[in-house]
């Protein structure tokens, strides 16, 4: 049989590394039999994964000790082969020791990391019924070629249908699930605002630690991270924790401080307002300042329209009045920094010393980098935008640079 | 230097308790222990401070062996020294095993023709006393046969006496690079002392890399039966913190005189009683000087040929 053309590849869409999550095309049960060396011993589907491939990758199945007790991930040919080597020392075993691996065979091009967990604590569950009473080893109880098989078929269904699985096999009850994992969320910033991105009442708050249940009240959308750690009385890092926390989980999200002084500007996802007749509904009610007046969609989209560089906020209420069209200029900002129509434009300021004017550089001037926003500076300080202002205003070796 | 040797042989026939035994201090005892070896394991192992032993402990499962003549077949045959291939003489298929040993041949013949090959026919200690010269006969003619056009060496082998000893010594032998110098030298050393003979002992595994004979004895069996047992003693006394250094005994008919010699060797003296011990003792310090000596100009000249 010629290895190379297994099951030729014809989808164009998905390749390695594309983070696509796929469904668990196969699981097989390995082990080390003292006098054969490494094979499956069950496979659901059967003959999934072939005697030559299997033989080609089994030094990373059945590895060395060093390698054992780890999540280890083959990719070969089509396949994606996730395994937890275990070893079982015993003196009661041919040569000392049990091996086995329970893998889990994916598509080569699938993301595999969401299955990392289950396969681990699917191992642990069959370490201990083996330990327990020789469940896979014992060649008695013909457990490998009965009970096995029908379990794995079971699991595999269950985790493709609906992520979860339930067995009942004798005394153990073996619960799985396959968790979403998520990217690690951003640092959290003291000058950054967290908002809800869910409804408050659609969690139970008492599901959550004791410091968030403390955070909770003063995330409003408004107030910044130092902010909270000052009104809740907790502690700086820990707010900050608890805030990645909920960042992880989608429940809340970070947006910059609300100041009549900001500068905002449109994002090309503004058309989606203008297309899409839900987001438009959903905008509306969010803004309004009233319980029974809702803008007009024309008003709203002149006000997001006008934001742009040179334009506060503060310049844009004057202009258009938004009270008296009935939206709130606050949620107005909030809704559309949620969803991305508009982003804000920050101030940096940058010291550049002046030729032929050598001066000490103060302690202030010293975080005038590029790096640092003035939400930063400011923030750092204890400083109002106004202050800031004043003190660069009458600096000709600072310049602004705003993106 | 370095040299590669292969050692090979069924599942469970007893490759790693033997390199365990000879190289990293376990006792007979101590190998019930052991697991499988998976695929290769690779050791490196210092000899008389000019020599590196490259052990590959191949793992004789099926699967591996499979795996050893095909898709590794370059990697594990080429530049091979010696290859040494285990069989247990309890065995029920004796025609799969020379199979695997066949296919071992070829594979060294393509690769490294000029390696030098032993076998082993091991766990004698299984078979019944009368019985072990007949069967050993019987193999190592069958054996001889099949290897051609290669030459074997045979040995019968058993963890639980000195015949262990014996087949390593002789392996081993084959590999030390100035081996002919040490056993001038050796010679010349028992001619000035008068000694009855004198042997030359690798320090850590206690294997006889040299010795010389001026009277005649009658146990050709005696050098690795005194490798076992001063192995045995010395194992024993690290175990309680303390390292062997000399051993002197004695009685009417001899002197015999264990002493550390150079950096990498033990020396035995077995001498006349009539010869008082000073007088020996300071011969074994005097002629240290002159083996270290050799070993240093071995060392280098192996230093820069690699």
């Amino acid at each position: 049989m010629n290895i190379t053309g297994i099951k030729g590849s014809t989808n164009n869409r998905f390749f390695e590394g594309c983070g696509h999550e796929g469904p668990v095309r196969c699981i097989f049960l390995c082990e080390f039999h003292p006098v054969a060396g490494p094979k499956i011993t069950c496979q659901v589907p059967e003959d999934y994964v072939s005697k030559e491939i299997f033989d080609a990758v089994s030094v990373y199945i059945i590895p060395k000790t060093q390698l054992q007790r780890s999540i280890l991930t083959v990719n070969v040919l089509d396949y994606k082969i996730t395994g937890y080597p275990v070893r079982i020392d015993n003196t009661k075993y041919a040569r000392n020791a049990y091996y086995f691996n329970l893998c889990f065979v994916c598509d080569a091009w699938a993301r595999t990391v969401q299955y990392e967990p289950v396969v681990k604590k699917l191992s642990e569950y069959l370490m201990m019924m083996e330990q327990e009473s020789g469940f896979l080893s014992d060649e008695n109880t013909s457990n490998e070629k009965l009970r096995l098989p029908l379990i794995l078929q079971q699991i595999l269904r269950d985790l493709n249908s609906c992520g979860m699985s339930t067995v009942i096999e004798g005394t153990t009850t073996m619960h799985l699930k396959v968790v979403k994992i998520s990217p690690d969320p951003p640092p959290i910033f003291d000058h950054l605002v967290p908002i809800f991105t869910v409804d408050r009442n659609s969690f139970r708050e008492q599901q959550w630690d004791l410091t968030t249940q403390q955070v909770l009240p003063y995330i409003d959308g408004f107030n910044h991270v130092a902010k909270i750690a000052a009104e809740a009385d907790v502690e700086n890092n820990l707010v900050k924790a608890c805030v990645q926390n909920l960042v992880y989980y989608g429940v809340v999200s970070l947006i910059p401080i609300f100041q009549y002084s900001n500068v905002y500007a449109t994002t090309p996802k503004l058309r989606f307002l203008a297309s899409n007749r839900r987001f438009q509904e959903d905008c509306l009610e969010y803004v309004s300042n009233s319980e029974t007046d809702l803008p007009s969609l024309r008003d709203v989209f002149i006000l997001y329209s006008n934001m742009t560089h040179g334009t506060t906020l503060r310049d844009l209420c004057l202009r258009f009045n938004p009270h008296a069209l009935h939206v709130d200029e606050c949620k107005l900002v909030q809704f559309g920094l949620l969803h991305k129509i508009i982003r804000r434009i920050q101030k940096y300021p940058v010291f550049i010393e002046v030729p032929g004017h050598p001066s000490p550089v103060s302690a202030l001037q010293r975080n005038f980098n590029g790096i640092l926003s003035y939400d930063e500076i400011c923030c750092k300080y204890g400083m109002s935008a106004q202050e800031l202002d004043e003190e660069v205003e009458c600096d000709p070796s600072v310049t602004l640079i705003w993106k | 230097m370095k040299k590669k040797v292969l050692l090979m042989g069924k599942s469970g026939s007893g490759k790693t308790s033997m390199r365990s035994i000879i190289f990293a201090n376990y006792i007979a005892r101590d190998t019930r222990r052991l697991g499988a070896t998976i695929d290769v394991e690779h050791s490196h192992v210092r000899f008389l401070g000019n020599l590196v032993l490259n052990l590959w402990d191949c793992g004789g499962q099926e699967a591996f062996m499979e795996n050893y003549f095909v898709s590794q077949r370059d990697n594990i045959f080429r530049n091979v020294e010696v290859l040494i291939y285990v069989f247990d003489v309890e065995s029920r298929e004796i025609d799969k095993d020379m199979h695997y040993y066949q296919s071992c041949l070829e594979a060294i013949l393509e690769n490294s023709p000029e390696a030098k090959i032993f076998c082993l026919i091991h766990k004698m200690d299984l078979i019944q006393e009368d019985q072990r010269d007949l069967i050993f006969r019987e193999r190592e003619e069958d054996l001889k046969r099949l290897s051609k056009p290669l030459e074997c060496t045979c040995f019968r082998t058993s963890i639980w006496d000195e015949t262990l000893y014996r087949a390593w010594s002789s392996i081993v032998y084959m590999l030390i690079p100035n081996v002919k110098e040490l056993e001038q030298s050796l010679n010349h050393f028992a001619n000035i002392i008068d000694a009855d003979e004198v042997l030359l002992f690798e320090r850590a595994t206690f294997l006889v890399i040299s010795h010389c004979q001026r009277r005649h004895h009658r146990d050709v069996h005696r050098f690795e039966k005194v490798s076992n047992i001063i192995k045995q003693f010395k194992l024993s006394c690290s175990k309680l913190a303390a390292q062997f250094q000399s051993m002197e005994v004695r009685n009417s008919n001899f002197a015999a005189f264990i002493d550390v010699f150079t950096s990498n060797t033990y020396v035995m003296i077995m001498s006349d009683p009539a010869i008082p011990s000073e007088a020996t003792l300071i011969n074994i310090r005097n002629a240290r000087k002159h083996f270290e000596k050799l070993e240093r100009v071995s060392q280098t000249q192996s230093a820069l040929t690699k």
